[in-house]
């Protein structure tokens, strides 16, 4: 059976996992505060990581990323789900850090930095899987499948269509390489 | 005469209040670093205004829970910010925060889950939001104001457009 870190869980946590919240009154099973000292778990712990709205609430994104790449087993995933900085809903909550987009994870990549590895941290993730969700109107008229499918589309959305073609969530799926 | 606190007062205080701010340059009577807590015993404010405040502090709920403390049971919040989409959100490297019209909802009958979150709880007994002149000319500003649905509307799809520029939070201490 897989090991699944559920990290943030809020009030129900992800099935078969072991669920990490700083708030008492969720599901966690272990409290921890994530800005205060990190995850308690060694390393290469787990399968996969799960931080669904998670990581725009953080202090520190890359000590974050960082420290789930640590609890997973080389191969295993780390699962994020954050709003695009262009939905509303990123400015909704004041207790959201950081507003990002679909190329604010390629800091990690190999070669991500123009070419070449980021050399402030030395933490390398795949990129699996990645899903953009557009508002409504504009996944009915077909602009979320093009986002999706077509890599050179979902830049050109980025750089010049996503303030009036807005995004919503976004789904990472990353491999952890060590 | 009802007792009026503005927190971070700069030098145009508001007139009649106690100015609370960190830099002695203002028009402040209380001079300190309030974002350890305000120095004043609980209950004690009818009014507490934040101007153009809430946007730089490190904790908005740190800071909310202590303006929560020192105002009256029915005290008036106001609380003035940039909208996210107005450039003042980004022109000044001492904003941490970037809101919406919706930011506040936290406060004011959320879900009981959040009650660990935010524990202070307010009313929001109004949201007035400012647009850009050409866009107050055309009318949205007016629409944006006049229903709360078309200011969803307007900020899940509209805002980057029609932008918007400040936002006036009046919200209600609830004890």
């Amino acid at each position: 059976m897989p090991r699944i870190l559920d990290v943030g869980c809020g009030p129900e946590k992800y099935p078969g996992s072991i669920a990490v919240d700083m708030n008492p009154t969720t599901a966690a099973d272990v409290i921890c505060h994530l800005d205060r000292g990190g995850l308690p778990f060694r390393d290469n712990s787990f399968d996969q990581v799960r931080a669904i709205h998670l990581i725009e609430h953080v202090a520190d994104v890359i000590g974050t990323m960082e420290e789930f790449h640590r609890v997973t087993r080389p191969g295993g995933s780390i699962l994020l789900v954050t709003p695009h900085y262009t939905d509303f809903s990123s400015f909704r909550d004041p207790t959201h850090r950081w507003h990002l987009n679909s190329y604010s994870f390629i800091y990690f990549y190999s070669g991500g930095m123009h070419g070449r590895d980021m050399w402030y941290t030395r933490t390398r993730l795949r990129e699996r899987r990645l899903t953009v969700r557009l508002l409504n109107l504009w996944r009915a008229l077909g602009f979320e499948f093009l986002v999706n499918h077509a890599g050179w589309f979902r830049r050109f959305w980025e750089q010049y269509l996503s303030f009036v073609i807005r995004g919503k969530v976004m789904e990472f799926e990353f491999e952890v390489v060590k | 005469m009802p007792r009026i606190l503005d927190v971070g007062c700069g030098p145009k205080k508001y007139p009649g209040a106690i100015g609370i701010d960190i830099h002695p340059a203002t028009q402040a009577d209380v001079l300190c670093d309030w974002s350890r807590g305000l120095p004043f015993r609980d209950s004690q404010f009818d009014e507490v205004r934040l101007i153009h405040v809430i946007e730089e502090v490190n904790d908005i709920f740190k800071t909310l829970a202590e303006v929560h403390r020192v105002a009256k049971p029915g005290a008036r919040v106001v609380i003035v910010t940039p909208h996210y989409t107005d450039h003042a959100s980004y022109c000044s490297p001492a904003h941490r925060w970037h809101l919406s019209s919706f930011s506040f909802w936290f406060f004011s009958g959320q879900p009981r889950e959040y009650d660990y979150y935010a524990p202070a709880q307010f009313r929001e007994r109004r949201v007035g939001v400012r647009l850009l002149q050409l866009w107050r000319v055309l009318g949205f500003e007016f629409l944006v104001n006049r229903s709360r649905r078309f200011r969803r509307f307007w900020e899940q799809y509209l805002s980057f457009l029609v932008r918007g520029k400040a936002i006036t939070f009046e919200l209600e201490v609830i004890k």
